[in-house]
Parts: C-alpha cells; structure tokens; sequence
C-alpha cells in the first residue's frame, strides 16, 4: 500500500494503543491467536482494525488500506478453497467478488493532497494579510497624526485619499497573489482547465475583495485595534467558513447562510467551478459579482473618512 | 545573612509591585483585555459551532444508472438507505454527472455500467465505478465506505444463491470466511470537530498571550517618554523581579483561561475528554510559561501596538499545520520540523491531544514535556538578556537626557551670570 508503512509489531493490544497515544503509529491490525488454524477449520475466526481519527487525513486512508487488506484476506481464502475445487481464475474472481468498486478521484488522478491544501489554505493566508496590511496602512495616519496631511493631499476627497492610497498597494499584493498562482500552476503543475485568463480574474478580485472589505471596516470602525481585529476575526474564520476542510453543507443552517459573507468562500468555489474543473465563468457568476460587491463595499460608507480623518484622535 | 534576607524581601516586594502594576495595565487597557480575556472565551465558542455537527451525513451523489436493471435500482437503494449518502440526481450520462461535480453540487457520482445485471447473472464479475471529488476527506471517506459497504452485502446475496450451502452457518462460514471488526478508537464518531478543535483551542492560548504581551509592551513604549519598554523606576530594579513579576501577571490571568479552553469548552460540546486533572496541570503549566516567555522575548521587537496583530495573527494558521494536527506529524519535511522545534504550540498541541483525546498519560508524553520545560527556560534567559538590554538602553536615554538637563542648567548659570556680571559692570 501506498498510504501505509508496517512501522513495528507489538506483542499485545495494550502495547500498541500506549504506541498510538505516545504518537509514534496511527492504526494497528489485531490478530488473535489462533486465527490461521480457525481459518483452517472453517470456525470464522475475527480480526480487528483498531484506527484513531485523532489526525483526520492518517486515520482515514489507513482505515481504507487496512480494510482492502482485511477484505483480500477473507477473500483468498475462498478463492484457495475454489481453485482446490479446481475452478478458473476469471470464475474464482466473479465469485468471490461478484460486484467490484472502482474509486477515481475526479480530475486529480494522483490524488495529490498539496492541490488541495496549498490552492485554498495559501491564498487564506494571503488574503488575512492584505486585509490587515490594507486596515493598518490606513489606521497608521490617524496614529501618527499624518492623517490631516493625507486630506490635504487629496483635495479632502476621500475617494481620491483612498484610491491614491491602495493603488500602489493593489500592485503589489496583486503581483504577490499572481506570482503565487501562477507558480502553483505553472510550474508545480496543479489541474487548472480553466486557463491563464481566469486565474488572473481570480487574483484581481480576490485582492480587490479583500482590500474593499478592509477598508468598509475601517470606515465603519475608524479605530485602528478594533477594525485590525475584526479584519482578522473575519480572515480566520474564513478558512474554516469556506468549505475547504469541512463541508459547508455539514454545518448548521445558520452558517450556511452565513458563509456567503466570507470572501475567501467565494473565491474558492469559482477557483473550483472556473478553474480546477473548467466550467465557463458563467456557471459561477454569483460568486464573481458577490466578489465584485465585496470590492465595491467603500462605497457605502467611504463619505465617513474625510471626518474620521480630520476629526479622530488615536487613542492608544 | 540578614544582608541577604533583606535582599530576597526587596526582591519579592518589587516583584509584587511589578504584578500588581502589570496587572493593573492589562485591566485598564482594553485592547489587551480584549485578546487577554474576550477571545479566548468566545472564539472557541464560534470554532465548536462551525464544527459542532462533527461528521458528515447524507454526502448528495449524482447516480448515473446505465443497466435500469433490478439489481442495479438495488443497489442504488441500498446506497441512499445509508446514513452517509444520499442520491440527490439521476444522470443520464456520466460527462453530465461529471458537470455537477464540478459545480460543487454533488460531491461524487456512482456509475454502474449498463452490462452490470447481464455479468452477474452470467457469473462474470461486474464492476461499479465510484467518481469522488477528493478535496474533502470526509466526504470522500463517506462515499468509499458506503459503496465498498453496499457491495460486499449484495455480494454475499449473490454467493448465497449460487452456492447452495446446507445450513445457514455454512452460509455465514463460506461468504465471512474471516470477521473483519473495525474498532475506531478515540475519536470514534471520526468527527472532524474532535479531530481539529483540541489542537485549535491550546493555539488559541499560545496566540492570544503573544498578542497580549505584545500590545502591552507596545503601549508601554508608546506612553513612556523615550519609547523604552522598561520604565526607570525605585521598583523596576533588577532584571529577574521584573520578568517574575510580569510573568506572574499573565499566568494567573491564564490559569483561568487554560482552564475554561481544556475543560470547559470540551465538556460543553462533547468532545472525547479522558484527561486527569493532574496531567493536565502538568501540561499545561510547562506550556503557558514556554508561551509567556516567548511573548515576552517577541514583545521587545514591537514598537508599535498594533504591529504584533501584523506578526501574530499571520503565524497562526502555519503554526497549527506545523503540529501535526491535519498533516500527519511523520510526513512533515525536515527543515519545517525543526522550525516547528522552536514553538511552544507544537508540543502543547501534540501532548494535548495525547492526554485529553487518546488518554495518554504525563509519561507517555514524556519528549513534549520535557521539550516544553526547556523552552520555559531557554526563553526565560533569552526574556531577561533582552530585557537587560532594554533596561540599559532606558537607564542610557534617562542619563543622556539627565546630561542634557544639567548642560542646559550649566549654560543657563553660566550665561545667567555673566550677564549678571556685564549688568553689574554697566552699572
């Protein structure tokens, strides 16, 4: 197998769950005395999969591996009794196993973990920082008195202010998100149908969501600690809302619902509609305006800067 | 002796007055009772509600029937009547089947071909094929365990009627040759909450006291005149009572805290819990002193409040996959082994799991333990070194700016009186 390595044999059960709890396996077989000589004499002898969950990924394909192990054993014995009886090999296979599962895995053939790990989890990250990065870079003026100066700059526009402030940004944390996707793609070669175009969509809206978003809490909140915090709030819960480790439809109603107020679960259904999968854009447009809404939101409360700016005093 | 006795009584006097003054900064400031106080109270409660259905039932799977035989509706019957997965389409071709995958609509597709029916019957073997988007552990692990399920009882059906055995435990006998049981041990729901939230719930201590001695260190420097950590003060004498001192602070604000996150919030959500309070408090003591005085290393590099949120906040989710805890510990390369090395979360979070969720012993988690008393005093040093230096630069800036004082005096005298001596020779 694979997925498995027999790494020790142990002399009693007590033994290897010690093994398993200092860490050192993860599944152990049970096989009791005797059990050749049951087999032999047809008294149905049994044998036990111990596996801990405790390490989700170990213990679910050591549960797979072990039970194809147990089912082939059970299985050859039969097919030792049969081919006593002088049956074929293609009758010994119906026979035993009249009704075969085949698992592919869709569109990762390998089923290479990193693919789906490093396309959701990386680009998390990479949003949790340009959401803070983009909350501190404004929060900082009013925090080192520089904020009427920013306003004078700007004409007291705050759309000027802020356009002026995240444009370089947005260059920057683009070029990071669009390096990153264009390496995991490019050159580590991870299943990407959907081509160049679309993860380079993905990448704008993915920086602009973020950005909107951060710059809407800082406008509703203009006090640098809390809207830092509830930027990061957001960011982290949004790797677990996303749906990437644990189902969205698992969840509670509530936060199914709820789940649609995180960007980075938007992003990660048109990465797997438009991108992994290859489906036209079309089929994901909910989430490509809801990502675009996400980028817009300043527009709703943009107005409050101009008076945050001049009027708030950082309060440390 | 009586030098000495006076001594020790200064020390833990002054020590005493650092943690009453550490303590008293923490209340007043809102943003570290924040990170000190509200975070971990609340944010395991929205962590254990995410994950509070734990397992995943009813996986919806597309089903593309090319046989329309008896056996192969039985076979799909026999899949939606489990509790894992549910039919939710019937496709009338697998590319369409395929599509709803893609749409994150279904999460797999089973596929019986239309020769299904006509191989059985004619003694050959016929093959089902299950399509699984594999993105989700859970989900995948659902579906293959249903169909692997589901065949093996309609092929023990299958075998029984074409055997013709004598009694029915010559039935049993010749289809189960051999009992296979599966014992899931630990976490036997195989929930995904009691898998993660032990392992985020120890994270959420290391990171929130980071964050917290962090921000105030950097409202210290902020409200100190020369932006030194380290006020000059008849107390603030003496590197150790003020480490001490403000360690005290923050473990008796976290003895609670550790408290509430290992034994309350398991309890209230029902996640496996086999830990004795004596482990426990072995634990855990070790691990809040490592993170204390880790934070309280990492806080002299913060000058500003808000920029430890920039440090920390990033680390988190890199230091959770360093633990082992979703990535299985053994399949971790080495260079990101032993960066793991240096963080207290990855040995509390591995001896967590051990104690509270396999039932593990302290001496089963011997290497954690160990590990974790010798960053407690590694980081102790490394806290007073970088503290002692603090303290130089501070008492240098107050000498600097004493010189200053006494410079502008001098001239003032100076100047003062000569002028006083120009007035009087004028006169």
């Amino acid at each position: 197998m694979e997925t498995t390595r027999v790494a020790a044999t142990y002399s009693n059960v007590n033994e290897a769950r010690s093994a398993i709890q200092r860490g050192e396996i993860y599944a152990f077989l049970y096989i009791p005395r005797n059990t050749t000589s049951d087999l032999m004499a047809q008294r149905q002898p049994s044998i036990s999969i111990y596996y801990s969950s405790v390490v989700m990924m170990a213990g679910a394909l050591l549960y797979r591996d072990m039970r194809i192990v147990g089912m082939l054993g059970s299985l050859s014995v039969a097919a030792t009794k049969l081919s006593a009886l002088g049956k074929s090999e293609g009758e010994i296979k119906s026979f035993v196993q009249p009704i075969a599962v085949d698992v592919h895995p869709v569109n990762n053939p390998g089923i290479n973990y990193n693919v789906y790990l490093s396309t959701f989890m990386v680009p998390g990250v990479l949003m949790l920082f340009f959401f803070i990065v983009t909350v501190y870079s404004v929060g900082t003026e009013l925090k080192f008195n520089r904020s009427r100066e920013w306003m004078q700059l700007s004409g007291g526009n705050a759309w000027v202010a802020i356009t002026g402030k995240l444009l370089p940004q947005f260059l920057i944390f683009f070029s990071m998100m669009a390096f990153y996707m264009l390496y995991v793609f490019g050159v580590m070669g991870f299943p990407h149908q959907g081509g160049l175009l679309r993860i380079l969509l993905l990448a704008v809206l993915t920086v602009t969501s973020a950005e909107g978003f951060a710059v809407f809490m800082f406008c509703i909140m203009p006090s640098l600690r809390m809207s830092m915090s509830i930027c990061s709030l957001w960011a982290v819960l949004g790797l677990s809302m996303g749906g990437a480790t644990y189902p969205v439809f698992a969840m509670d109603g509530v936060l199914e619902t709820l789940s649609w107020l995180f960007p980075l679960r938007h992003y990660y259904m048109i990465y797997q509609i438009a991108v992994f999968n290859g489906y036209p854009l079309s089929d994901c447009w909910i989430h490509v305006v809801i990502l675009t809404a996400f980028s817009l939101m300043p527009l709703l409360d943009a107005h409050r800067l101009r008076k945050a700016m001049i009027e708030y005093v950082y309060i440390p | 002796m009586s030098t000495f006795l006076r001594y020790a009584k200064e020390a833990i006097h002054d020590m005493c007055y650092i943690w009453w003054m550490e303590m008293k900064n923490v209340v007043k400031d809102d943003g570290v009772l924040i990170f000190f106080v509200l975070v971990p109270l609340a944010y395991p409660l929205a962590y254990s509600w995410i994950y509070n259905n734990e397992v995943v039932h009813d996986v919806p799977v597309a089903v593309v029937d090319m046989s329309h035989s008896e056996l192969s509706r039985q076979f799909i019957r026999m899949m939606d009547a489990s509790s894992d997965v549910h039919t939710a389409y019937y496709c009338n071709s697998l590319a369409e089947a395929e599509s709803l995958v893609g749409h994150q609509v279904v999460k797999g597709v089973v596929y019986l071909p239309s020769d299904f029916d006509k191989k059985i019957q004619r003694g050959e073997q016929a093959h089902v094929s299950v399509y699984c988007d594999m993105a989700l552990m859970l989900t995948y692990k659902a579906l293959f365990s249903t169909a692997t399920n589901v065949s093996l009882a309609m092929n023990r059906q299958i075998q029984v009627s074409k055997l013709g055995s004598a009694t029915q435990r010559d039935e049993e006998i010749n289809t189960t040759p051999m009992v296979i049981e599966e014992v899931p041990i630990f976490n036997p729901t195989g929930g995904y909450g009691s898998a993660v939230l032990p392992g985020v719930l120890v994270l959420i201590l290391q990171q929130t006291l980071l964050l917290g001695i962090g921000l105030s260190a950097g409202t210290a420097r902020e409200n100190n005149r020369y932006k030194d950590l380290v006020p000059v003060s008849r107390h603030y004498n003496g590197i150790f009572r003020i480490v001490t001192g403000k360690a005290l602070c923050y473990l008796m604000i976290y003895t609670v805290m550790a408290a509430y996150d290992t034994l309350v919030i398991p309890k209230l959500f029902g996640f496996t819990q086999l830990v004795r309070g004596s482990d426990l408090i072995g634990l855990m003591l070790p691990y809040l002193l490592s993170c204390i005085f880790f934070g309280m290393m990492l806080s002299c590099l913060v000058r500003y409040r808000e920029n430890v949120m920039l440090l920390v906040v990033f680390t988190s989710v890199p230091m959770l996959f360093l633990s082992g805890i979703s990535w299985p510990q053994s399949s971790i390369p080495g260079f990101w082994q032993g960066v793991s090395w240096l963080i207290p979360s990855t040995f509390g979070i591995r001896g967590f799991l051990r104690i509270s969720s396999m039932g593990g012993t302290l001496h089963d988690i011997h290497t954690e333990y160990t590990v974790l008393w010798i960053q407690s005093i590694v980081y102790f040093f490394a806290t007073c070194l970088v503290y002692r230096y603090q303290v130089i630069k501070s008492r240098r800036h107050v000498n600097e700016r004493l010189e200053m004082m006494r410079q502008k005096v001098r001239k003032y005298i100076v100047h003062s009186s000569s002028s006083d001596y120009g007035e009087s020779q004028s006169r």
